[in-house]
């Protein structure tokens, strides 16, 4: 047992500065009327971009079966892309009763012998963790064997949210890669990228650009990441965490262990994303490269304002309303004011006061901070006379209701709207939904009907 | 019928094409109009569930959960989340039913469904069905079931023009569709359970919808008992059948392991005959029946030169066989994600219980790849030829409106197939 992470320490997260006038970070889930993914799923998503390490499920099928190659987190490792593949015991009625260690052990021995990965994460899923499978030992046994780290990631569904299953994979890369390794170089500007994934290519978005001002990444957790890199995090001058709270609670141990400090940014949209390159150089403090950021930063705003020229026409005047969750109600009105469309309203139901005060910062007095979204966003389309709704799926029938344009925000799982280039990607979506004479088409009444 | 191996010879899978058994449920009672399909086990399962069926389908898919922690894992006896979230449901929506499934989390420490649903006052449908055993068809199959034995009223008297269609899970919207108006054109009223044909048939609502929206109807189902006619499709679906055989033994019932190619569409023509009396079909069906005819002809020669990899759940892999090898396809590898009695059927030459991991190290034996959309990546490191079937199709959109199966779908599939085989040797010609 003690080798598992304190799940009532990560609730109660000290670097939170809300944590005093919020609940619970990761109150009980209400029986029938709660959404949202478990903590398996957020450990997954925290690690699994880990392309050069085998990350195999121990439990049922679902676990697995409905989630691998869900997620686009693209890498640059040139083996085999160990992030698009699924790997899981689908544990039976047997192991259930007669318990899944065996079965466990000679997955990861059949791993070991056909992919060679440079690191195993094991995942314990429900039922493996209620029947008691001993993963620590296995993993303990497996990595003495094949003279890999084996990880055990503590993180089954049932002991909460996505949001805490990102804090225990985060615990889980802290007490078993990071600080296992010395770098073989250092330099006075590494850094590591915790809490980008690389989804859909964000982090190239703006990779380069640091690459450009010499800021090294030494690490990631875990977008294009390495076990190598990750194992040898603890030298980094500055840990950076991108849009990433979950996390907050590994960056300030980094902090307490190794002495690095962090701070917390985003990527999306023109300002976040310079805001985000000077924050980076400021805090590692040296002179010249905060003078070299300033002119990087001015090249790259006049390059992006001169590609976005030819859409300006197409979206002045023109105003919208966001309805999504977390950082993205902000993010993605930042990146929608910087096209120059005016943001009269964004969802902040599903948003954390930090969130939900961005938000106030960036849309300002009059923007509407809707807590019912659903029940709001069609009348405040008529109100305020948008012309787009940025929103999930569900929402389609509003805005074809309305007659006015949508855009599905959960496109970015699918096509990069990250750093300057992204806002291009984000610019020529929208122009092509405000265009688009579908939505009227499609909400044509029928002859019978007329 | 060539080799079968039933078990799984490895201690793990790898890139599963297996889904699990409370999904098949899920899909299941989103085939029952305005229901709330009630997961019990902890919160991801459902909300894995409901993205994955949103991203296939491109609809918003009902579905709650009894969201177990770990806590309540140890202290309640499942009855305290069930009676909770039943409560919660209601207080938003008011579902004709709620489909109760369970996970393997409750399962494993033994929440006694009978006894739970007993003590909620609303209709409720309960269903075992860990993600531990079996998979996506017979979660779907034990849902059919159940939803027979504790709603259908028993009967004694038959109506000879009502029949109750039976599908599997891997039809179509579409396909559930076509059969019932096949049948319809010959006179009678058909009932499908489950129906995804109105539910899930991608359509536009005239609102978002909290619950299922289209289905057999709770009432339809109770009455289920009186028709004269049972049609069951899939053998995972036979069990289903006897349930609603015991409600009433004066029903006359049909099983069909598949309805794909030319001579199973005929075995359905000719009961529908013997059934009505008539002593000719429709005339849409006779000349959809010569189309196929000339379909196979023209397929025929691409197709007798393929070789295929089939891969999927039984009852599909079934029906996909027995077209293909019906007009020369040479069915080499047929990968089931479960073992069924139907393997031992399958037109193919080598029959497996496996995974996607299976299947790249028999590269060498197909051309063509019929399955699911994570077939794509194998199609790609392999360089081999893909048609898209089954759960998941991420990749492409409109996948409720595919049908295969019958005179008319038939012919589109021998196209497809036959195309996608063409184009994939050009390929290979050009380098």
């Amino acid at each position: 047992m003690s080798q598992k992470p304190k799940i009532k320490e990560l609730l109660v997260e000290s670097a939170c500065e809300h944590n005093q006038t919020r609940k619970a970070a990761c109150n009980a889930p209400t029986p029938g009327a709660t959404t949202g993914g478990c903590a398996f799923e957020g450990a997954q998503i925290a690690l699994f971009p880990y392309a050069d390490a085998a990350h195999l499920v121990h439990g049922p099928i679902t676990c697995l079966g409905s989630s691998w190659e869900t997620r686009a987190t693209k890498t640059t490792w040139p083996g085999r892309d160990l992030t698009q593949v699924g790997f899981t015991t689908d544990i039976n009625l047997n192991d259930v009763v007669f318990s899944g260690e065996q079965k466990l052990k000679d997955a990861i021995d059949y791993i070991m012998a056909h992919y060679r990965p440079e690191a195993v994460f094991v995942y314990a899923t429900c039922v493996t963790a209620m029947i008691g499978d001993d993963l620590d030992q296995v993993c303990k046994q497996a990595a003495a064997k094949h003279g890999v780290p084996m990880v055990p990631v503590h993180a089954p569904g049932f002991v909460g949210s996505k949001n805490l299953g990102s804090r225990l994979g985060g615990e889980a890369a802290l007490r078993h890669l990071i600080g296992t390794l010395e770098p073989e170089t250092t330099t006075a500007f590494d850094i590591n990228l915790i809490g980008e994934y690389n989804v859909t290519g964000d982090m190239w978005q703006y990779k380069h650009l640091l690459d450009e001002l010499g800021i090294r990444v030494l690490a990631t957790l875990s977008g294009d990441g390495r076990i190598r890199e990750i194992r040898s995090a603890h030298r980094a001058r500055l840990n950076v965490l991108v849009c990433a709270k979950s996390l907050i609670s590994l960056t300030r141990k980094m902090q307490e262990k190794y002495g690095i400090p962090s701070i917390s940014l985003s990527f999306y949209g023109r300002r976040d994303t310079s805001k985000g390159l000077l924050a980076i150089a400021e805090a590692l403090g040296d002179t010249d490269l905060i003078r070299r950021t300033r002119t990087l930063i001015v090249r790259e705003e006049a390059k992006l304002a001169a590609q976005l020229e030819p859409y300006r026409a197409v979206f002045a005047g023109k105003k919208a309303v966001l309805n999504t969750g977390g950082n993205k109600t902000w993010s993605i009105a930042a990146a929608l004011q910087d096209l120059g469309i005016e943001v009269v309203a964004t969802a902040v139901k599903k948003a954390t006061e930090d969130d939900r005060e961005k938000a106030r910062a960036y849309l300002g007095d009059t923007g509407v901070l809707m807590m019912n979204p659903g029940a709001e966003q069609a009348r405040l389309i008529d109100e305020k006379g948008a012309h787009l709704l940025l929103a999930g799926g569900r929402s389609l029938y509003t805005a074809i209701k309305k007659g006015i344009a949508f855009a599905d925000v959960n496109q970015e799982k699918k096509k990069s709207y990250g750093g300057y280039a992204g806002l291009l990607n984000l610019a020529e979506d929208l122009k092509n939904a405000l265009e688009n004479p579908v939505f009227k088409l499609a909400a044509r009444r029928a002859p019978w009907e007329k | 019928m060539g080799e079968v191996t039933h078990k799984r010879l490895k201690p793990l899978q790898i890139n599963p094409v297996k889904l699990s058994q409370p999904m098949g449920a899920t899909l299941a009672f989103m085939g029952v109009d305005n229901c709330m399909p009630l997961m019990h086990g902890g919160q991801g399962c459902t909300s894995f569930t409901k993205v994955y069926f949103t991203r296939h389908f491109c609809e918003p898919i009902a579905i709650q959960t009894t969201a177990v922690t770990d806590a309540l894992a140890v202290l309640d006896g499942g009855d305290y989340s069930i009676v909770e979230s039943v409560k919660n449901i209601c207080k938003k929506v008011s579902p004709s039913l709620i489909g109760l499934h369970t996970t393997g989390l409750p399962e494993t420490k033994g929440d006694d469904m009978s006894w739970i649903a007993k003590q909620i006052d609303f209709p409720l449908v309960y269903v075992n069905t860990p993600d531990y055993e079996g998979g996506f068809e017979s979660g779907w199959a034990l849902t059919c079931k159940a939803l027979i034995e504790q709603l259908v009223e028993p009967a004694r008297i038959v109506n000879d023009n009502k029949l109750v269609l039976l599908p599997h899970i891997s039809l179509t919207p579409l396909e559930v569709e076509k059969i019932k108006d096949f049948i319809e054109g010959f006179g009678f009223n058909v009932l499908a359970l489950p129906d995804l044909a109105s539910s899930l048939d991608g359509h536009l609502g005239e609102k978002q919808a909290a619950l299922s929206s289209g289905g057999i109807s709770v009432n339809e189902i109770k009455s289920l008992a009186d028709a004269g006619v049972v049609i069951s499709v899939g053998d995972s679906m036979q069990n289903s059948a006897a349930a609603l055989l015991k409600k009433n033994p004066e029903m006359r019932h049909q099983h069909f392991s598949h309805l794909c190619g030319l001579e199973a569409t005929d075995s359905l023509v000719e009961l529908l005959l013997a059934e009505t009396g008539f002593s000719s079909p429709p005339l849409t069906l006779a000349r959809w029946r010569k189309r196929l005819q000339d379909a196979m002809l023209d397929s025929h020669f691409s197709l007798g030169q393929t070789r295929f990899l089939v891969v999927g759940e039984p009852d599909q892999l079934a029906g996909i066989c027995q077209a293909l090898s019906d007009v020369g396809g040479k069915v080499k590898v047929a990968i089931s994600t479960v073992d069924s009695p139907q393997l031992v059927k399958l037109k193919a030459d080598k029959v497996l219980v496996g995974d996607l991991e299976d299947a790249e190290l028999l590269a060498a034996e197909y051309d063509l790849i019929i399955g699911n959309c994570h077939c794509e990546a194998l199609a790609h490191r392999q360089n081999k030829g893909l048609v898209v079937r089954g759960f998941p199709n991420w990749e492409e959109v409109g996948n409720s409106l595919k049908h295969d199966l019958l005179y008319e779908g038939g012919a589109y599939f021998l196209f497809e197939c036959a195309n996608a085989a063409t184009t994939h040797r050009a390929h290979l010609a050009a380098g």
